[in-house]
């Protein structure tokens, strides 16, 4: 593994984790429970985003407030770490929109807070930008971005120009060219594997974005170099995810996962954003077109899964047992697959132990379904 | 004070209004047919928690979906419904409640749906509160092809605890400016559709009249409530509560609403003045928090003859003057979007539900609570932990139910029932 791989792998990897360990480091970190925010106005402010994960550490303290079956992984590591204490000196926490589940968690660590159970905290606070269509929606969006650059500044002592937001979407669309091209080496003969690629393309979030391009261009030009990968290529639908645990399942059977419904691969890899008049519309605007999360509207969700199939032999279909809303999708998505001829499995799993035999047996039937089609289709 | 009869007053409707409010409810339901099929007229497919009165005032009959889904399950007819939903792909943890009208429409062959079922509708309008609402009314309008308006949910960023003290007069306190002004554009966009729909013109004016008389019409449910809570023996069993309350809320501020609030207020009166109970006897006073269990409604009064215990309260009739009233009615429009910006996290999440829940409990004098644990409804089964917590820290000890409202193949009724004999048993003496 070259070192631009390592180094960015770590990044995705550890951030959260090391949350705790150093005031001095936490002094600097907006704490958030999914890739949603508008990164270029927290750097812009002087600091820099942490993502809370899932991982396969308990969370026995969070269990006792958070019910179970309702919230996936990383809400629950969140809160965990609120009520261990190391989110005490993070400048802020910021909980977005994405989904029912994170308002819950914003309503949850603010309670948590208010009965003394979390005393320890940083000031946490909601992002609520919406993803519906409408010009009050719109209005809605930019007067929260605004207010979210408000709360930044006042954590950071900065409050960023129109001049320097301009300047920081400018470095991040590099950041996002170097993430496409990362993300491009999955297309066609996929040179690395999704379990090797999606914390590439996930550390987009947690690096200053001139480290983050020089590393992932590092990273492309060492994965070019490689033979292609063989074996059929699957998307990962349903259930956006913020790890590799499918994507390894998946390809110990002989697939390569390379594209996955996550705003963790494809918020890095998006189109530039053009940042026009005002740059805070800009950035409003795109969170809520491109966010993938249960409230992107189904429509916009067909669509981005349409654009991925036309470069995979077979789709895995993730609904775990927290889904509340991907599963409403899959009728419909069933049907288009069928269209296509593209042969699908769906996962309803938890996190452990996974995959099941069952599912694991489902997931071996769909790579040798795969293959033959690849065989047969070229 | 005297006490009548058991045998009398354990019947299955003990009050002659409850009688009269299933009535007009299935009365209007086939009016609504007739208006659809007949004279193609327009109705909407509402969410419970979207401002009916605007639907009203602009002549667009609208039809709760919650509503629909409770006939269904207490019909029996959900069961065949939810198989066809599974055989279909669409997985057993997805909500049920909201998307068994759905079901009914999308897999109307799999069951003998009520009353002959839904027309198609020219309309469908959910807030969007829960992740699954904007598929699953997404789906529903496709399937019959007609319009969805949604009307987004922002998030209350600025959390208010003592929610029902701010509501009636301090509306502005309670919903954060900005809030308010986006869920007043949104229910001026759902105004213009449905000008479009019905041809009529939206008049403020008549808004201004018609939340005067919802606030009439809640203010009399307050005295319900209050003659409820103070009665020495619970005068009303909760099942009968919410017919009478809930077919008068899906017609809020109507001249059959307000007749029959009062006349459903006199007969709790008279009962209360004659010393009638429920349950003659009354041991132990019950709490049931979370929706009603549609399917087995019978739950509900199964403990009176064995331990004397009587279900006082659920939010259905709390929720109306608490949730609903809205004095200072200068702008209409901001009076109503307070009430709608979170209405239904107060049932819910914290800070909001564990506080007004625990306050009511104790204002209800109520004796044990049982808490839904909602099966499929996901996201409204949050805040589940804190508001049980809040509940025993006000003394009121908590046993917790897992079922789902509507779905019915998973509930075992007679464990259900000898957990609850054993929890009064145990934990209650009684």
């Amino acid at each position: 593994m070259s070192t631009a791989i390592d180094t960015l792998t770590a990044a995705f990897n550890d951030a959260f984790a090391q949350l705790g360990q150093s005031a001095e480091h936490d002094r600097r970190v907006v704490v958030t429970s999914w890739p949603s925010l508008p990164i270029e106005i927290v750097r812009a402010s002087g600091l820099r985003l942490v993502v809370a994960r899932a991982s396969d550490t308990a969370t026995p303290a969070a269990d006792s407030h958070l019910e179970p079956g309702l919230f996936p992984g990383r809400v629950r590591q969140l809160v965990d770490a609120a009520l261990a204490g190391r989110l005490a000196h993070v400048a802020r926490v910021v909980v977005p929109r994405t989904s029912d589940c994170d308002y819950k968690c914003f309503l949850y660590l603010r309670e948590l807070v208010r009965g003394g159970l979390a005393a320890a905290m940083a000031p946490t606070r909601l992002f609520d930008l919406l993803q519906s269509d409408g010009a009050h929606v719109g209005r809605h969006n930019v007067e929260r971005t605004r207010a979210l650059a408000d709360t930044l500044a006042d954590a950071s002592g900065h409050h960023p120009s129109d001049d320097e937001l301009r300047d920081e979407i400018s470095v991040t669309n590099t950041a996002r060219a170097a993430a496409r091209r990362l993300a491009a080496l999955r297309i066609g003969a996929a040179r690395g594997s999704g379990t090797e690629l999606f914390p590439l393309l996930g550390a987009f979030w947690h690096l200053p974005p001139r480290e983050y391009t020089s590393l992932a261009n590092q990273a492309a030009d060492d994965l070019a170099r490689r033979a292609p990968l063989p074996g059929p290529r699957v998307l990962l639908a349903g259930a956006p995810v913020d790890g590799t645990d499918l994507h390894s399942a998946i390809e110990s059977r002989g697939a390569v996962v390379v594209d996955e419904l996550s705003a963790w691969s494809r918020g890095g890899a998006d189109d530039d954003i053009r940042c026009g008049d005002d740059p805070m519309a800009a950035l409003a605007d795109a969170c809520r077109c491109r966010t993938i999360g249960a409230r992107l509207p189904a429509a916009a969700m067909r669509d981005r899964v349409e654009r991925a199939l036309d470069h995979v032999d077979a789709v895995v279909v993730s609904l775990p047992d927290d889904d509340a809303t991907f599963g409403w999708d899959y009728p419909a998505l069933r049907e288009r697959l069928s269209a296509r001829g593209l042969p699908h499995a769906v996962l309803r799993g938890g996190a452990h132990p996974f995959p099941s035999s069952a599912e694991g047996e489902r997931l071996e039937r769909l790579v040798d379904a795969a293959s033959r089609r690849r065989v047969h289709h070229g | 004070m005297r006490r009548v009869a058991a045998a009398s007053t354990m019947a299955d409707k003990q009050l002659a209004v409850t009688a009269a409010a299933s009535a007009f409810q299935k009365e209007w339901f086939a009016q609504l047919r007739q208006r659809v099929f007949e004279r193609r007229e327009p109705y909407a497919l509402v969410q419970a928690d979207v401002p009916f009165e605007l639907f009203d005032l602009l002549d667009v009959p609208a039809v709760s979906n919650q509503w629909w889904a409770a006939v269904i399950a207490a019909k029996q007819q959900a069961p065949g419904l939810l198989d066809a939903m599974a055989a279909d792909g669409l997985h057993d943890g997805l909500c049920r409640y909201c998307s068994l009208g759905y079901a009914s429409m999308r897999y109307g062959d799999a069951a003998s749906v009520p009353w002959g079922g839904l027309p198609p509708p020219r309309l469908l309008c959910a807030r969007l509160t829960c992740d699954c609402i904007h598929r699953v009314f997404s789906m529903w309008a496709d399937a019959c092809g007609a319009d969805f308006v949604e009307i987004d949910h922002a998030g209350a960023g600025e959390l208010q605890p003592e929610w029902w003290t701010l509501g009636r007069r301090r509306w502005r306190e309670l919903v954060e400016p900005h809030r308010l002004a986006f869920t007043v554009a949104a229910l001026e966009a759902l105004v213009a559709r449905l000008e479009a729909i019905s041809g009529r013109r939206f008049d403020p004016g008549a808004l201004r009249a018609r939340l005067e008389r919802v606030n009439q019409q809640e203010e009399i449910f307050d005295e319900v409530r209050d003659l409820i809570a103070a009665a020495p023996e619970c005068p009303v069993r909760m099942t009968e509560q919410i017919s009478n309350v809930m077919a008068t809320q899906w017609v809020r501020g109507s001249d059959w609403a307000l007749s029959h609030a009062r006349a459903f207020r006199d007969e709790v009166k008279q009962r209360v003045d004659a010393g009638i109970a429920a349950c003659p006897g009354e041991r132990v006073r019950l709490m049931w928090v979370g929706a009603g269990l549609w399917h087995d409604t019978d739950f509900y009064n199964a403990f009176e003859a064995s331990h004397g215990a009587v279900f006082v309260w659920s939010m259905y009739l709390a929720f109306g003057p608490d949730g609903y009233i809205r004095y200072g009615l200068d702008d209409p429009m901001a009076a109503l979007a307070s009430r709608t910006a979170s209405f239904n996290e107060y049932l819910h999440n914290p800070p909001w539900a564990p506080d007004w829940i625990a306050h009511q409990a104790v204002q209800h004098r109520i004796d044990a609570a049982l808490v839904l644990r909602p099966r499929s409804m996901k996201p409204s089964a949050t805040g589940r932990l804190f508001i049980e917590r809040a509940l025993e820290r006000a003394g009121v000890p908590v046993l917790p139910i897992e079922a789902d409202v509507v779905d019915a193949r998973a509930w075992n009724p007679e464990a259900a029932r000898a957990a609850v004999r054993s929890f009064l048993d145990e934990r209650m003496g009684a």
